[in-house]
């Protein structure tokens, strides 16, 4: 599973550590997110999307997802 | 804030002890009691590790403790179980074919666990916690 927390974090101008704080984790777990090496508990995914004001799904990919999402725009060029 | 002050004095009672064993001068320094220390001291190192943490996020107003950190300390738990089992079957297989004595044994088997424990936390820090 991908997300794009990295990218919405740089657009809101929020550092990990407000980021954590505002979504109530360690930065520690933002880290681990934004690296993919955690796949974050349904709670925390739609606390992240809510204060993105997102979609869950626009926020994190699966895999075969982004592909899809990829090939379709590559179609649509 | 509790377990940060749990982490400091379990951390504090361990090296006490370790200081008086060797001011009663149990301590021969042969290379099996120095190992036995040196292990102590990398476990009093990942306790008082830990402790800061805690501290430290209290610090910047994080939680302590939340979803990531739980299901690392289960994993690792869990991990550490598997693996233990198989240590202590190691020290039964090899307790009649050693001149050791039995609390040696079940001090190095206590010790083992600890040390994979900080080795299975050390594993699924450094993998991640997928649930893929």
């Amino acid at each position: 599973m991908n997300n794009r927390i990295k990218e919405l974090r740089a657009r809101h101008d929020l550092s990990q550590l407000e980021l954590a704080r505002l979504v109530g984790v360690r930065r520690e777990t933002i880290v681990f997110l934004e690296k993919g090496k955690y796949n974050p508990s349904l709670r925390l995914a739609h606390d992240i999307a809510i204060y993105f004001r997102l979609p869950i799904e626009e926020v994190f990919l699966f895999d075969d997802e982004a592909g899809k999402k990829q090939s379709g725009e590559t179609a649509d060029k | 804030m509790k377990k940060a002050i749990l982490s400091f004095v379990i951390s504090a009672l361990v090296l006490a002890s370790l200081a008086l064993w060797a001011l009663k001068g149990h301590v021969s320094g042969n290379p099996q009691e120095i190992l036995m220390a040196a292990i102590v001291l990398v476990l009093v190192g990942f306790g008082l590790y830990l402790g800061v943490s805690r501290v430290r996020s209290r610090l910047h107003r994080e939680p302590s403790e939340d979803e990531l950190s739980r299901k690392v300390m289960t994993r690792a738990s869990s991990l550490a179980y598997y693996i233990s089992i198989y240590l202590w079957l190691f020290i039964m297989y090899i307790s009649d074919k050693t001149s050791l004595e039995a609390h040696s044994l079940v001090g190095g088997g206590l010790l083992g666990m600890a040390l994979i424990f900080l080795f299975c936390w050390l594993g699924v820090k450094a993998v991640g916690m997928k649930n893929e």
